[in-house]
């Protein structure tokens, strides 16, 4: 849920953040964590708290400062307050994004998955956080491709080759049975492996391959430097998430390629080092010049972009559940519901895939529209100093969104950034709206209510 | 905690609503006779259950106005009467109150009627779940939002759109922007054109949120249509089903001339929608290969489908049931559809025929001051 | 694991609460169709009525309210999901019981005087006046405001239930009027033994336990039960109980529109605190928020003196270790504590006590089952306790339980042991017969003997002597 929002990050999930991860802000000792704060893009707190032991006592209830009336409503809105400094300081520009990603999940099936320090043991959970990974990752990249790939035994296995079901992905690693750990682990031969697979695609689409890795050895045919090299040459993208310990190749893989590299913790820091990729990476319309972890393949940002490419694509229209049934084109089936392609009228079972029959890719544009609020956002609304401003304009008495009565008084020692008498302005409608109106809009909604756009 | 909330978003648009009441239109239906029956169904929300909520909101040309909320009920109230109850009273007279008085303040001098504000209107219905939520969830348990645990929502809150404009193409990103968040709030948007063409983005919003969308054809069942397919809220649904939607058009418009598309040329960096191969995307600045436009546009010939018009041109190999499906002026769908085995009847089969007209009963209360 | 067990039981208990119809509904369904046809032609009856109702019951009301014809049964079961076709069946059974709907040769109608009725309450119109005819402002005697109402409405209904728990405790609260001493003795809340004080009885304690809303509608359908015998007519009651429940709170009603019998319910009302009035010859008459609730699912009625809005979110913390933490200064919530917790300390907001084996004992001697100890707990748990799921720790509701259990190892029942038969085919023989009218309790058949219960007696010596005359 907290993921949902891509890279705009909400007021609420900050503190669910903050709140869940760690109230006492206690600096883990996480050594993983400087890589990702230099990456500007992210902005989700990772002092993850280490192991209950190793955190420091503090006294977390001191830092919450009450008012006179003993109300805590000065701490909330500082929150609220550091949410529109942030928002102001975003640039009006729209952002890149690279949204049609192809990943290959290389899994560790080494035996040193079977370690229970991670309960009930290291390959159960990344099992289960896998799934949920790839339904997060389908559910936020509906054009992305995923394929599986195992380490085991010292040779990469394909689980899943690359699709754009979540059903298939799931399905391929859900049989825990058929993924039994064996062996050691083959860096090179997996990334060898996915990186074959990904060789063919269109340049305009992301390469990824994210690896969940165990083990602390491993065990490689050749020279796995070479195999790096390629990698950067071939635009890859490769990050990963070790069980372990942090290795030097390891590390070497991600910086030179343009990734993220984090060691997990415990189990909760382990699903949140997941769930970070799981957003499409950012990038800037106009590069800025310090973006200098994150730019990687593709993230050269000039406006000449050779990555990007003008596409086809068609919108169905979805069949009701009760229509009479029909064949599909995928399956050969007689079913009932389905989309048709828009252009040669064959009928698909799900969407986005391309059409057999004509070869036009189909997708509905819902999923194209997800992104859209990146594309046009609001202008943040500016803070009504004082009942001045209000006076001239025929400003009603409640927000002009929800109706809530505006405070009638000045509250006194308010945040930098923050309104006084609790009134935001739109700079198009000259509308007047409640803080809790400002923060919704920005950050749900994605549409002003005063102006409609 | 126990009642459930509706936002009714109401489409005010003079213009369409005198088309709408003109006689040589099937079934015409006039302002005062809609506003009546709205009336009648919103006082059967509030009927239903004490702790119901209810807001609604017009959308009038180029602005749009908050009509009633019960969070805050008007501070003078309506004399009361011996012969109704007072809720109701005070839902009518304040609505009508509220319309006569925006209605008349619209400016008649220039000569073309801006389109509705229906996306200002649906944003400030989410913008007040919102509101309604937080302040749920502040009274009952702030333990659960500062705990870290998911924050309570209202139980079913909803929204019901009643349009009777088309499709305006130059809001279609803020629809979806509102129909996400929608999705994120847990709101279920219900949609009911009640005259003029199919609109696909209401179509887009009922399928998305798991609402129930009509387009009404008899529109002198209104009352009736409203009753059984927007009252219910989304608990009983399970267990009386409502009218489903026939087909889903996915249709989306385009950023460069506000059509609508059902194929487009898309930008791979930031999605954008093209309806034709363009050099530089408009939106992110990219420039695409010229060896892509040049391929595109020679192919472009062959794809009947780009041209600036709002219904779907009906190809030369298109099959006859597809003329029907989409065209508007041809209404195919049957009244009365047999039922499969275990099957739910769709929208159509609303019984119509033997409606009593709530029109001509009228909603006395407040109607009056209608004039 | 026993946190999983305790959710089903939740999720089971939630089901079966929901759908439990409203108290008063069986005891309409009870009156004949005349009465309920008389009753139906007021409009605020019909619209409190249909709030009453279960959730798909009326949508099933209002799917027909403005048909004209009747409509085939087939057409609206197409709306029913399959799967929930017992909801569907279940409501129009009780729809049909309640006389609203006629189902008439394969096809539904509603009653017209219901749908006339309520075709009216929607709408407005008619000249029934059935919500009641509100007085013109008094300037020199304005209206008791709302805060007043809340107050008089509480301190009414609370002594009622105070005087209840403390009675026998050897405490003196101020008496109820004699009205409402006569229908709690009637209801069997209080027995009244040798003209001493009232004692409170099991049903008493169990009542105490009940949400607020199930109370008062527990004490007016005690009264509609009296007024029966007090040759009331039952219709103007209920409609005069349901035009109070659509009043608008705060406004001054006139009595003059009232019937007899409507006039003499006044004083009764009065006493229960559902009405205000300045004297009690005044011709007006406010109703309180417990009566213009009446219709309404949650419990919005004022429950405490003082802290309104606390203790509307719960004021009882319970620990794993049985303790337990009151945030309450009322001497009425207190007292009901105190019927199952053994209270230890008190201060001037809070109450701390345990629960032990001796007080859940003593409750369930009392005739309290421990399902209402938890309910009561679950219903009045601090807003702190909701974040936990479930809300009461499983180790407390599991001893309760246990407690209750322990109490019901042994049960006992009289009857009659039927011992010697001369022969085994005789033994079986009257053991068949006795089976067959499903009165054994326990059974040896190689000491050729059984137990039966005592409703079965006089069959079987009946039939034994039969068999021995030879008859058989």
């Amino acid at each position: 849920m907290n993921v949902d929002s891509d890279s705009d990050i909400s007021i609420s999930d900050y503190e669910e953040t903050e709140n869940t991860v760690s109230r006492s802000k206690a600096k883990g000792k996480g050594k993983a964590t400087d890589k990702r704060k230099k990456d500007k893009a992210k902005r989700k707190p990772k002092d993850v708290q280490a192991y209950t032991w190793e955190a420091n006592f503090t006294r977390s209830w001191e830092t919450v400062q009450e008012d006179e009336g003993g109300s805590l409503q000065g701490a909330v809105n500082d929150w609220v307050a550091r949410g529109r400094r942030k928002r102001l300081l975003e640039p009006q520009n729209a952002i890149r994004r690279t949204i049609i990603r192809h990943m290959v999940l290389i899994v560790d099936l080494s035996t040193s998955m079977m370690d229970r320090d991670m309960r009930p043991t290291r390959f159960a959970l990344t099992l289960q956080y896998a799934r949920e990974f790839v339904l997060e990752w389908f559910d936020q990249n509906p054009l992305g491709q995923m394929a599986v790939v195992g380490m085991r035994a010292g040779v990469g296995e394909r689980v899943c080759d690359m699709s754009g079901n979540p059903q298939d992905v799931l399905k391929s690693i859900s049989d825990r049975h058929k993924l039994e750990p064996t062996g050691e682990p083959s860096l090179q031969n997996s990334i060898e492996m996915a990186r074959n697979s990904m060789n063919h695609l269109p340049t305009h689409s992301s390469r990824e391959i994210l690896i969940i890795f165990g083990s602390l050895t491993t065990c490689d045919p050749g020279n796995i430097h070479d195999t790096l090299d390629q990698c950067v040459q071939n635009r890859i993208r490769i990050s990963i998430v070790a069980l372990a310990a942090e290795m030097k190749i390891c590390r070497d893989l991600c910086d030179k390629t343009g990734g993220q590299f984090g060691v997990a913790m415990n189990e909760g820091h382990f699903k949140d080092l997941l769930f970070e990729l799981v957003p499409p990476p950012a990038q800037r319309a106009l590069p800025r010049s310090s973006n200098a972890g994150g730019g990687g393949p593709g993230g050269g940002g000039s406006s000449t972009n050779p990555a990007s490419d003008l596409m086809v694509m068609g919108f169905p229209t979805r069949l009701p559940d009760t229509s009479p049934p029909s064949l599909c084109v995928c399956h050969s089936e007689l079913r009932s519901k389905g989309f048709l392609c828009p252009r040669c009228l064959a009928k698909i079972c799900d969407v986005p895939t391309d059409c057999d029959i004509c070869g036009l890719m189909i997708v509905s544009s819902p999923h194209l529209a997800r992104s859209y609020h990146h594309l046009f956002p609001v202008k943040p609304y500016a803070a009504v100093a004082s009942f001045d401003a209000v006076a001239d304009v025929s400003s009603s008495p409640s927000c002009h969104a929800c109706s809530k009565p505006f405070p009638t008084t000045v509250s006194q020692n308010v945040a930098d950034g923050m309104s006084a008498i609790g009134r935001y302005r739109c700079p198009d409608c000259n509308t007047d709206f409640c803080s809790d109106c400002d923060v919704f809009v920005h950050d749900v909604i994605h549409c002003c209510p005063g102006c409609g756009k | 905690m126990d009642g459930s909330h509706l936002s009714v978003v109401v489409d005010l648009s003079p213009s369409q609503w005198h088309l709408s009441s003109l006689q040589n239109q099937p079934y015409p239906l006039d302002l005062s006779s809609f506003i009546s029956q709205l009336l009648a169904f919103l006082n059967a929300h509030i009927a239903s259950r004490h702790e119901n909520s209810l807001a609604v909101f017009g959308a009038f040309p180029g602005k749009s106005v908050l009509l009633y909320s019960s969070a805050d009920p008007p501070t003078e109230t309506p004399p009361s009467d011996a012969n109704s109850f007072p809720a109701f009273r005070l839902v009518n007279s304040t609505i009508m109150h509220n319309i006569v008085q925006h209605l008349e303040a619209l400016d008649d001098s220039s000569d073309e009627e801006a389109p509705s504000a229906l996306v200002g209107a649906l944003t400030k219905a989410l913008c007040y779940i919102n509101r309604l939520t937080l302040e749920f969830n502040a009274s009952t348990a702030n333990a659960n939002a500062t705990e870290g645990l998911e924050p309570l929502t209202l139980s079913d809150p909803r929204v019901l759109i009643l349009s009777v404009s088309p499709d305006q193409t130059a809001s279609y990103i803020p629809v979806m922007n509102s129909i996400f968040s929608a999705q994120k709030l847990k709101v279920t948007i219900d949609a009911c054109q009640i005259y003029g063409s199919e609109t696909v983005f209401l179509q887009q919003a009922a399928h998305l949120t798991g609402g129930s969308y009509i387009y009404l054809e008899r529109r002198d069942a209104l009352l009736q249509y409203l009753t059984m397919a927007f009252l219910p809220p989304p608990s009983i649904r399970q267990t009386i089903s409502v009218p489903t939607q026939d087909k889903i058009d996915f249709r989306a418009a385009c950023f460069c001339h506000k059509n609508i598309v059902d194929v487009g040329f898309v930008c791979s960096v930031c999605l954008s929608i093209f309806c034709q191969p363009v050099p530089v995307c408009s939106t992110c600045r990219t420039k695409f290969p010229i060896k892509t436009l040049q391929r595109l546009n020679a192919a472009r010939p062959s794809l009947p489908l780009t041209s600036a018009s709002q219904s779907r041109n009906p190809s030369v190999s298109s099959t006859p049931q597809k003329t029907n499906g989409r065209s508007s002026a041809t209404p195919s769908r049957p009244v009365e559809t047999p039922l499969g085995p275990g099957g739910l009847p769709h929208s159509g089969s609303i019984n119509a025929h033997n409606i009593n007209g709530a029109a001509h009963h009228g909603v006395q209360n407040g109607l009056g001051s209608s004039g | 694991m026993p946190t999983n067990d305790s959710d089903t039981l939740d999720d089971k208990n939630s089901i079966t609460v929901s759908n439990k119809p409203h108290a008063l509904l069986p005891f309409l369904q009870l009156q004949s169709a005349t009465s309920l046809s008389r009753l139906y032609q007021s409009p605020s009856s019909c619209l409190s009525i249909f709030r009453l109702l279960d959730s798909v019951e009326r949508q099933l009301v209002m799917n027909l309210l403005w048909l004209e014809s009747a409509i085939s049964l087939s057409t609206m079961g197409a709306w029913v999901v399959q799967e929930k076709k017992k909801f569907y069946d279940d409501a129009l059974d009780i729809l049909t019981r309640l006389h609203i709907l006629h189902v008439h040769s394969g096809k539904l109608s509603l009653n017209t005087t219901f749908k006339t009725s309520l075709r009216h309450a929607i709408t407005g119109g008619g000249s029934t006046g059935s919500f009641g005819v509100p007085a013109e402002k008094d300037e020199k005697r304005p209206p008791m405001d709302v805060e007043g109402l809340d107050g008089y409405a509480l301190e009414r209904w609370e002594t009622i239930l105070h005087f209840m728990v403390s009675s026998g405790t050897g405490q003196n609260p101020t008496r109820p009027s004699q009205g409402v001493l006569y229908l709690l003795q009637r209801s069997g809340l209080m027995s009244n033994q040798q003209g001493s004080t009232p004692q409170i009885t099991s049903t008493g304690f169990q009542f105490l336990l009940h949400r607020p809303h199930a109370q008062l509608w527990d004490l007016l359908l005690q009264y509609l039960h009296m007024a029966e015998e007090r040759q009331m007519d039952l219709v103007e009651v209920l409609t005069f109980f349901f035009m109070l429940s659509t009043m608008e709170l705060g406004r001054e009603y006139l009595t003059e529109n009232l019937s007899q019998t409507q006039k003499a319910m006044l004083d009764d009302l009065r006493d229960y605190g559902l009405i205000w009035q300045r004297r009690a010859s005044s011709r007006r008459f406010s109703p309180t928020r417990l009566a213009t609730t009446l219709t309404s699912t949650s419990p919005s009625l004022p429950t405490s003196t003082g802290m309104t809005s606390s203790s509307q979110q719960g004021f009882i913390v319970l620990e794993t270790n049985y303790r337990i933490y009151a945030y309450t200064d009322n001497p009425l919530q207190t007292a009901v504590l105190n019927l199952f917790v053994s209270l230890k300390y008190r201060f001037p907001n809070l109450v701390v006590g345990s629960i032990t084996r001796d007080s859940v004992r003593k409750a369930l001697n009392n005739g309290i089952s421990a399902e209402q100890i938890i309910s009561y707990l679950t219903t009045h748990a601090h807003p702190q306790m909701r974040k936990f799921n479930p809300l009461i720790p499983v180790t407390v509701q599991d001893q309760i339980r246990l407690w209750e259990l322990e109490k019901e190892r042994l049960k006992s029942q009289e009857g009659y042991l039927y011992t010697a038969f001369a022969s085994q085919a005789d033994y079986e023989f009257v053991l068949n017969y006795a089976k067959q009218l499903d009165v054994v309790l326990w059974e040896n058949s190689a000491k050729r003997c059984f137990f039966g219960s005592l409703e079965g007696h006089s069959n079987i010596r009946n039939f034994i002597e039969r068999r021995i005359s030879g008859a058989v």
